[in-house]
């Protein structure tokens, strides 16, 4: 346990501001909606199957980010080639472009007659208004995230115990595998969490992309705007408790896990 | 430390120019109008800008019964509305208090413009040699033809087209004709009940698309313009003007079905959509099939209704005029109002 300190004052304020600025408008969707208005919510069937819909999609556009993005987070903690700070400013342009941009950049490589979106919606496979639409354009906003955890996690093993481990007779894949991702887990867990929080929070890119079937945030967003106020605020504040449980649960395992 | 202050210098440095920008003596003119309006009013903004530059116009565009609860729900400072169903300024505007002052948002509404639904699509669309006014309703009823519909509770051309539908099940004669388009394309079904002399068409209050429909429902119709264009959708309901001044194909229905020919308004009357609202009471409306209609009125919380004023006496100049003829959508002459006296004075004496 840290020893209690005393804080010096000037961080102190600019550290209250801070947490000021993120629990003020969080508590305030709590006050400005009732138990009985989020009881309601929560038995209205299409904000139940939007939950569903949005924390799957997220897990699916998670899944998708470790098989294709671990191996690039690998690459570029062990390996070095040319251009390589290029793909690392590449791997990061999905954070910097506005979430809007991305939704059209990404509609027209994968609508109905995108570059590929075209002939892989004769395959039936449809990504405008679908729910692979929506994997699509989280995974797009996220995977960055992952990538760069990994990368940082990779890094932090010592590059001498996957060498030994070579000298033993290892192959790359197995000394990938059973020394450098058990040591790393940690960081690329924490990375994966991050990714998944980022997707599903994600509105710009799937709402272009894929404005039904509705995520949260489309939803939150139609009812607002077609419906108003009172009938957003109850969605909102029953997803923000949501997500607070869920992440309290996932980083409270996440943590026991590893005492 | 030196460091530390270096930035934060930079980051003003960012900030500056974006507040230079902004000049600050200049009034804001906070105009919310129907999607449909987003081209001629870009011009008009333009036009009444050069000629009064110490307005700032800032124009947002939404569904109309959107721009109506911007006024209403979300108490924004809005000085100017613009709807594409001027019914809906007596239903949700006049019947509701602002609670700052007791007064009702609104008490005169400006009949400004009409317009006609028709049916946009591209060279590409499929089908797009076959479609005619004859037979249109069954080739976007054909399983693999993608159609854009805005949505119904939100936008007028959503309940519009719907309204366009039974017309045509009516005077066709073809009992499935409206089913057949939207059947199993929803979640929850938009019903039509026929009652002879009269059709109403039920809309739920959930209203969501299956997982493999053929519709794509967007919050406004000019949404489905981009789905259109990266041909998402090969068909849209859109306003003859919006159609035009973006250079789509353009389907022109029958003066009896595309509600813009004051000639058939007792057929238009016909039709009438409920939206099956139980939780979301504060909208009710009621839409009735009738001519369409444009309406225009400043809001009693305008912060600036003389920007306001100055802006319609704007529209009805000739300059004004022009850039609605321009945009294929001319305004009705002379102006017409429903409540003349209560109209500022600077534009009472601009009525017919």
């Amino acid at each position: 346990m840290m020893k209690e300190q005393k804080l010096p004052p000037g961080f102190a304020i600019g550290f209250s501001l801070v947490i000021l600025l993120i629990v003020l408008p969080l508590v305030m969707t709590f006050l400005s909606t009732s138990a009985s208005q989020l009881a309601l919510s929560l038995s209205d069937e299409q904000v139940a199957r939007s939950i569903g819909l949005t924390l799957s999609a997220g897990a699916a556009a998670t899944c998708i980010g470790l098989l294709i993005g671990l191996p690039a987070a690998y690459l570029l903690a062990r390996f070095k080639f040319r251009g390589k700070a290029i793909f690392e400013s590449i791997i990061d342009l999905p954070l910097v472009i506005p979430h809007s941009a991305a939704g059209i950049a990404l509609l027209l490589v994968f609508g109905r007659k995108g570059l590929l979106g075209g002939p892989l919606s004769r395959l039936g496979l449809v990504f405008s208004d679908r729910p692979a639409g929506i994997v699509l354009g989280m995974l797009f906003v996220s995977l960055p995230l992952l990538i760069n955890a990994a990368r940082d996690a990779f890094a932090a093993v010592a590059p001498e115990i996957e060498h030994s481990a070579r000298v033993d007779g290892a192959s790359p894949w197995e000394v990938f595998w059973k020394v450098t991702l058990p040591l790393a887990w940690r960081g690329v867990l924490s990375g994966a969490i991050t990714m998944w929080a980022r997707g599903i929070s994600e509105f710009g890119a799937v709402m272009i992309l894929a404005y039904s079937p509705k995520i949260i945030p489309v939803l939150i967003f139609e009812r607002f705007q077609g419906l108003g106020l009172a009938a957003a605020t109850p969605i909102t504040a029953l997803w923000i408790f949501l997500i607070l449980v869920l992440f309290g649960i996932v980083r409270y395992l996440a943590n026991s896990i590893d005492r | 430390m030196k460091r530390l202050i270096c930035l934060i210098l930079a980051g003003l440095l960012l900030i500056l120019p974006s507040s230079a920008c902004a000049p600050k003596e200049k009034t804001p003119l906070v105009v919310f109008a129907a999607g449909s309006l987003m081209k001629p009013f870009s011009d008009l903004e333009k036009a009444f800008e050069s000629a009064n530059p110490d307005i700032d116009v800032r124009a947002e565009y939404h569904g109309s019964i959107q721009v109506m609860r911007h006024v209403t729900d979300l108490h924004e400072d809005i000085d100017l509305v613009a709807t594409a169903d001027l019914s809906l300024i007596p239903q949700l505007m006049y019947a509701v208090n602002d609670p700052d002052t007791g007064k009702p948002y609104a008490d005169w509404a400006i009949a400004m413009a009409s317009n006609k639904l028709s049916i946009a699509y591209t060279p590409e669309s499929k089908y797009a040699s076959e479609i005619n006014a004859e037979n249109w309703w069954e080739v976007l009823s054909r399983p693999d033809v993608k159609v854009g519909l805005s949505d119904p509770r939100f936008d007028a051309v959503g309940y519009r087209m719907m309204m366009v539908f039974a017309l045509a099940q009516k005077e066709t004669g073809q009992a499935t004709l409206f089913d057949d388009f939207l059947r199993d394309q929803f979640q929850r079904p938009v019903r039509l009940i026929d009652l002879g002399d009269q059709q109403i068409i039920r809309i739920p209050e959930l209203l969501e698309t299956t997982a493999d429909s053929r519709i794509m429902m967007r919050g406004s119709s000019v949404a489905l313009i981009a789905l259109l264009q990266s041909g998402e959708v090969d068909y849209a309901f859109e306003y003859d003007s919006v159609i035009r001044q973006h250079g789509f194909e353009r389907l022109e229905l029958p003066d009896s079905l595309n509600l813009g020919n004051p000639d058939f308004e007792a057929d238009y009357a016909s039709v009438t959509v409920r939206l099956d609202f139980k939780r979301f009471k504060t909208v009710d409306p009621v839409f009735k099939g009738e001519l369409i209609r444009y309406g225009l009125t400043i809001p009693s919380s305008a912060p600036n209704p003389d920007a306001a004023t100055r802006f319609i006496q704007f529209l009805y100049s000739e300059a004004g005029q022009k850039v609605m003829q321009d945009n294929y959508h001319p305004l009705i002459l002379p102006m017409t109002v429903d409540h003349p006296e209560l109209l500022p004075p600077a534009l009472q004496e601009m009525t017919g």
